[in-house]
């Protein structure tokens, strides 16, 4: 931490939150902010004279409560920066009258009441994301009696009652009592691997915190009885099995069962839990001093806000998704953004710091460079067919597409576009240009595949990231589907235009699948939404102009998924077999009438184009 | 705010209930045959 | 298009006897030939080997091709392979395009008749595309030498060190008023215990 501080190529920007990001790879513009802290950190010399006058006792948040600090504090004593600040809010006031008390002490005048938050403006060519992970808040869950029992607490409270830094020194001391508690349970897992209560998956430390928690025990109080409640034990990482061997040598008894529920004998502030130990499968009952919940960890709630700034893609389970799980872990799906740490998941010590410094490395590998290339296919607009009605830049998952002034023609920055292709799906006037993806190249496929023999094809539309490698996979995997259909790569399902829907089935195509990504695998963050949307109005319009709207198919298919392709082929050909060559007659006769659906549809009464059929200018 | 609606699935026929928020694109999965072609059905 | 021709060339990988043995290689690269706007056609054993890159890069210059399409695998595989091979060849790698024969194809069907035709249509569609292609040119941007660091725990602070001690200017932004993260909430670390 120190070294952090100290480094010539470091600035630190404490007490600092990012507000905006603009830019593209090796083109980042970052607005901070720098909230005031009243105190000059440079000049701070820590001598906690302030303090000692403050007369504000407030809630410590650095040791969660269980302390009291003043207005003026340091959040601890190693702090870097090594400086204090005010808290405005504990402060009883800034002029004199009211209190002003450290102004008067301070030696090196280093206090200003007036000072207000900055803004520093930094230009950067990399961002690292390294915005850790949060304990879940144990009073949300209420489990275990924990707000009412006061001999009941988290292993974060734990941590901070046999901390260096507590008031008690480290001796550990019940809350009720103050004395050192002579028997002590752990209960594993507490909002971790639980669906209905907490977070559904495992949060990777807490085993092995635990078993931390009862050696440190076990050494300094040889005689106190440690239980341990669990489902598993997880002691995966490099020499974790040594440490939980060692804490059952010295005693500590591991218990295979959850407590369903414990109470508090009212007289000795003792907990006493029930416990199926389903090793033996008796019910057992453990009067105990003291007992711990082990709780587990979940992502910040800022991570939302950075997630947003930064375009980056979440997880289901709320945690940053990283580019590829096994071949880019450490990159972000955004360009010159990379993760570390806790954001990305729930990780030890080793593991951060891992992640980090690979992090780092990949940040070098760009930095290096001094210039990057960038993918040609992007997307190009039309300036004299733009309305700058703006739907490109609020469909652009990149924020690559901005509209400066009023009524002046949308603008790509081409560096920021990744070329899903979303953009040129949308645009209703035509003014989008997808390069190396363009419509004109797309329908002269369609005409292609239904030249001949339309009523034997599936046209089928493939993302190359998912649905596309999924299809690859079952090729590589030799599982064998019937022969129909005929694929058209995108590279995000996002471009799939309305038109070549439609296009595809006056032409005569007796289904038409579009696929690509579960949200979650989403290469280009959510533009698939607007792929699901997009289907979701086709299926309407369908049915209003008489065409069965099941020609039409959607399908997610992840580049794991080799089976779901199988069966996502099968189900293609099965409904292909239903459609007549009469259907099909009909439904070309229906569009090259060009005609309206029949009953309003809602985007009409707002006066928008309906879908033009437009022949493509393939000749 | 989330809300009650019936759901077709267009591979398989199979109709049930769901919940969903307006606006919020979401991923839908038939329960009887997996597919995506999940369409919301809107009242008559 | 401001081009006066296109003139194509299409490349069938037998890949061995992967796509071989179930697609019958010298029907679809006589078909090819009937295709529009192709005017040469050639099977490899194996294309993406360097006597098959050698004859694409000869045929450019020979046959005068301006355009590209090779049937066989994955574009996900070798696309950036054929791409470069182009480009060797003076030609703009945008102006290649794959049919994938093997893995949506010859892998996955058992049905010779069925496979052929398929990988006919396969390669019907990559031509049509491929008359369509444009030279693209990739865009260079500088990259600005300085790292913003967001987060001032274990991780953000270690990759801070790292890029600051190989040179680089970096900005490490935390929230809270000192860095440490949930680490400085920590007594003992496991494994090491310290
Ligand atoms: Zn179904």
């Amino acid at each position: 931490m120190m070294d952090v501080g100290r480094h010539p190529k470091i600035e630190l920007l404490t007490y600092s939150e990012i507000e905006n990001v603009t830019g593209y790879i090796g083109n980042f513009h970052v607005n901070v902010r720098k909230k005031a802290r009243y105190v000059d950190e440079d000049a701070c010399t820590a001598c906690e004279k302030c303090a000692e006058v403050c007369p504000v006792v407030a809630f410590d948040e650095h040791q969660l409560g269980l302390a009291s600090r003043k207005a003026i504090y340091i959040p601890f004593p190693q702090s870097v920066p090594a400086s204090y600040l005010i808290n405005m809010e504990d402060c009883l006031g800034t002029n004199p009258i009211a209190c002003g008390k450290c102004l008067e002490v301070c030696d090196p005048k280093c206090i200003d009441y007036d000072e207000k938050d900055s803004i520093i403006e930094l230009d950067v060519g990399v961002i690292i994301v390294a915005t850790g992970m949060d304990v879940i808040d144990p009073t949300v869950l209420d489990e275990y009696h924990y707000t009412e029992f006061e001999n009941v607490m988290t292993s974060w409270e734990f941590e901070i009652l046999t901390g260096p830094g507590y008031v008690t020194g480290s001796e550990l001391l019940r809350p009720t009592d103050r004395k050192v508690p002579k028997s002590i349970g752990f209960i594993q897992c507490v909002g971790s691997r639980d669906d209905k209560r907490g977070h559904p998956y495992c949060s990777n430390i807490c085993c092995m915190n635990t078993v931390k928690d009862t050696l440190y025990l076990k050494e300094h109080y040889p005689d106190m009885e440690c239980y341990v409640y669990y489902m598993d034990i997880r002691t995966f990482g490099k020499q974790y099995e040594d440490l939980y061997k060692r804490s059952k040598e010295m005693g500590v008894r591991y218990i295979r069962g959850i407590p369903g529920d414990v109470e508090e004998d009212p007289e000795t502030k003792n907990v006493i839990v029930a416990v199926e130990n389903t090793t033996t499968g008796k019910l057992e009952h453990h009067e105990l001093d003291m007992l711990v919940l082990s709780v587990g960890v979940e992502p910040r709630v800022e991570t939302a806000d950075i997630q947003k700034i930064l375009t980056l893609s979440k997880a289901p389970d709320g945690f940053l998704a990283e580019s590829h799980y096994q071949l880019n872990p450490i990159d972000s799906p955004t360009g010159g953004i990379f993760l570390a740490g806790c954001c990305e998941s729930p990780k030890d010590v080793k593991g951060s710091v891992t992640q980090a410094s690979g992090a780092a490395a990949r940040a070098e590998r760009l930095l290096s460079q001094r210039r990057v290339k960038v993918e040609a296919i992007t997307s190009e607009i039309d300036p004299d067919l733009c309305t700058s009605c703006g739907i490109c830049v609020k469909v652009c998952p990149y924020k690559a597409i901005r509209i400066e002034k009023k009524k002046a023609p949308a603008e790509v920055i081409e560096a920021a576009c990744k070329g899903c292709g979303t953009c040129a799906a949308e645009c209703k006037f035509g003014a989008i240009t997808m390069k190396h993806f363009t419509d004109d190249q797309i329908l002269s496929m369609i005409d292609a595949m239904l030249e001949e023999k339309p009523e034997e094809k599936i046209c089928t539309f493939a993302c190359n990231w998912c649905s596309y490698a999924g299809a690859d996979l079952a090729g590589l995997s030799r599982i064998q589907y019937p022969p129909n259909a005929r694929i058209i790569r995108t590279m995000c399902s996002g471009r799939v235009d309305e038109k070549f829907i439609w296009y595809a089935f006056q032409k005569g195509a007796p289904v038409v699948l579009v696929s690509g990504c579960h949200f979650v695998d989403c290469h280009y963050i959510d533009a698939n939404r607007w792929t699901q949307k997009r289907i979701e109005k086709i299926w309407d319009k369908l049915e209003q102009k008489g065409i069965r709207p099941e020609r039409l198919q959607l399908e997610w298919c992840s580049a794991a998924e080799a089976k779901r392709w199988q069966s996502i082929m099968r189900a293609a050909e099965n409904l292909r077999k239903t459609v007549s060559k009469q259907e099909i007659e009909e439904t070309i006769r229906i569009l090259s009438n060009g005609d309206k659906p029949k009953t309003k549809a809602k985007a009409e009464a707002k006066g928008k184009k309906k879908p033009k059929v437009t022949a493509a200018s393939s000749e | 705010m989330a809300e009650e609606a019936k759901f077709k699935c267009l591979r398989c026929g199979h109709e049930y209930t769901d919940t969903y928020t307006p606006g919020v694109p979401q991923e839908r999965t038939c329960p009887k045959c997996t597919s995506n072609s999940v369409r919301r059905m809107k009242e008559k | 298009m401001v081009e006066d021709e296109r003139r194509i060339g299409v490349f069938v990988c037998e890949c061995g006897i992967n796509i071989s043995a179930t697609v019958d290689c010298d029907e679809v690269t006589e078909y090819a030939r009937t295709l529009p706007d192709v005017v040469f056609s050639i099977k490899n054993r194996y294309t993406c080997a360097e006597p098959g890159q050698e004859e694409i890069k000869r045929f450019i210059k020979e046959e005068n091709l301006n355009r590209v399409v090779v049937a066989s695998c994955t574009p996900r595989m070798h696309e950036p392979t054929f791409r470069q091979c182009c480009a060797d060849a003076g030609l703009n790698p945008y102006l290649f395009e794959m049919a994938n024969i093997r893995e949506h194809c010859s892998w996955v069907h058992h049905d010779r008749k069925e496979a052929t035709k398929k990988a006919k249509d396969t390669i019907k569609l990559a031509v049509a595309r491929a008359r369509k292609l444009e030279s693209q040119e990739e865009l260079t941007v500088p990259v600005t030498q300085a790292a913003l660091v967001v987060g001032g725990g274990i991780a953000g602070m270690q990759a801070s060190l790292d890029l600051a001690d190989a040179g680089y200017q970096v900005y490490l932004v935390e929230k809270e008023p000192t860095i440490g993260g949930l680490m400085s909430y920590i007594n003992k670390i496991f494994p090491t215990m310290d």
